[in-house]
């Protein structure tokens, strides 16, 4: 929409109407003019104006209706409010209804003008921020089915073959070829679950498990997670103590996730953990709040990793890790942690271990009723 | 009928379904393959197979997802189990790996995501075909 920007007018006044139209003639506006606000609204709908005048003293419904209505309708649409008596509280209360600027009568042709160009520049501001919202979204979704496509099929095929291949061929290779070729195997795994979890974390509104939160209960969650992470702390000679300390209420909250939450606190446990250590998880009533901690005896994290660890991409910079993760478990942990009203911290040691600590609200009733 | 199960992979990627293929041919199955929507649909149609393992997310996702609404539609074809593989599980987001899904787009599904592990595959055709068997007995 190059200059062709669409402005109504309403005023019960003929000559604000004929002197208005009569100002903005020369440029390449539409103009339409309304009398009164009933007839305003009605031209508003099927007219879609980027620019409105409202005088605020009209016969009939009031200017602020008007504004009201229009904003309720569309509040892209930027308003202007015209009035008698300049008194500066209508204007402002004009201006909380949504209203973007006010026009005091009488006004010089030149003012007129003037207010009409400022307020069209920022109708035009506002088209764009949402057409760059909307190809932001867009991107964000597109992004993910492409990469999908794009960098998962040639991953999928391949592995495909791999599984196959190791299947067929393993009575007739060596055995360090058949090693090799499981290592391959276990790469590519990596690989793709690396592409998964960038992928959630680019693709994936966060916000929407909101909608399913219900009563949830933590040692239920616990049990799954730990039942998740057993076959890697078996692997690894690592015992999982659960410790419930009874009575524990309910948090609101989703239950895939906050599960996740903690399977991603205890593969890490088990990924720093010596072979044949323990790992602790427990689980108790603390104030308003259910503490639900992790702590292993493993190699700990340094004091200038700690600021980060919880942060996009950081998967520490000290070469002692064992096991490069993704760089992503512990900042989807604290983003789902956060969005269900709690808290993430940790403390650790280097050399002696981490315990990771999560805080989540006690479940009420009226809970429920607030924003979280 | 002593035949063989017959089942029918539809899938734009030969190398997938080579890899597929292998398998199932291994476990004494018979193995056909169609590389795109029209041929899958003509092969579903002329000689509908035992089960069907469905690339849902083909040519950047419409097509498969046409076929898939087509074979729905069909009171014939949608009584064909389906094992719907794709590689977008993420984007159905928090779902823990390993677990079917069933998508129910027809009475008997699943969904699996690629890679599929041999055994894992094997399985879950099983499971499939007796889930279809059993309503086939319940629905005479």
């Amino acid at each position: 929409m190059n200059g062709e920007y669409k402005i109504l007018i309403i005023d019960d006044e003929e000559v604000v109407r004929d002197s208005c139209t009569e100002i903005l003639s020369g440029s390449d506006y539409t103009v339409a003019t309304a009398a009164n606000g009933t007839e305003g609204l009605t031209i508003f709908k099927q007219f879609e104006p980027d620019l409105v005048f409202v005088d605020l003293k009209m016969p009939g419904i009031s200017g602020l209706e008007v504004l009201e209505r229009i904003y309720e309708s569309n509040p892209t649409i930027v308003t202007i409010v015209i009035t008698g008596y300049a008194t500066v509280s209508s204007a402002v209360e004009a201006m909380k209804q949504g209203a973007y600027d006010f026009l005091p009568k009488p006004f010089t042709p030149d003012e007129f003008r003037l207010i009409t160009k400022r307020g069209l520049e920022k109708r035009s501001l506002v088209l764009e921020t949402i057409a760059l919202r909307r190809e932001k979204e867009m991107l964000r979704e597109n992004f993910a089915a492409i990469v999908s496509h794009e960098l998962k099929s040639p991953l999928g095929a391949v592995q495909q073959n791999l599984y196959t291949l190791i299947d067929e061929v393993s009575e007739n290779i060596t055995d360090d070829q058949l090693r090799r070729l499981k290592r391959m195997k276990t790469r590519i795994s990596d690989l793709i679950n690396l592409i998964n979890t960038w992928l959630r974390v680019i693709s994936v509104d966060i916000e929407s498990i909101k909608e399913h939160f219900q009563p949830i209960s933590i040692p239920s969650i616990i049990t799954k997670a730990v039942e998740n992470v057993q076959p890697h702390a078996i692997r690894k000679n690592i015992e999982i103590i659960q410790l419930i300390r009874e009575p524990l209420s309910t948090v609101n909250g989703e239950e895939v996730t906050l599960t996740e939450s903690i399977v991603n606190l205890l593969t890490n446990a088990i990924k720093f953990s010596h072979m044949g250590s323990k790992i602790e998880i427990s689980a108790e009533e603390s104030g308003d709040n259910v503490a639900i901690e992790v702590a292993d005896t493993g190699i700990g994290i340094s004091e200038e990793d700690l600021p980060f660890i919880f942060d996009d991409f950081y998967s520490g910079k000290s070469d002692q890790v064992p096991e490069r993760g993704s760089g992503l478990g512990l900042a989807i942990s604290r983003r789902i942690i956060e969005t269900h009203g709690g808290s993430i911290t940790v403390t650790s040691e280097l050399g002696k271990g981490s315990t990771f600590k999560i805080l989540l609200p006690i479940y009420s009733d009226t809970q429920q009723m607030s924003n979280i | 009928m002593s035949d063989r199960t017959r089942l029918l992979i539809i899938d734009d990627d030969p190398d997938f379904v080579e890899g597929i293929k292998s398998i199932l041919v291994k476990a004494d199955y018979d193995v056909e393959a169609a590389y795109n929507p029209d041929d899958g649909f003509k092969a579903l149609t002329t000689n509908p197979p035992d089960l069907l393992l469905l690339d849902i997310m083909m040519g950047r996702g419409a097509e498969g997802i046409m076929l898939a609404r087509k074979i729905r539609k069909d009171e014939k074809l949608r009584e064909i189990p389906v094992l719907i593989i794709t590689g977008i599980r993420e984007q159905m987001a928090f779902l823990f790996p390993g677990e079917p899904v069933h998508p129910r787009f027809v009475p008997v599904d699943e969904l699996v995501e690629k890679p599929v592990d041999p055994e894992f595959l094997l399985e879950r055709v099983e499971a499939l075909l007796k889930a279809a068997e059993k309503r086939q007995a319940e629905t005479n």
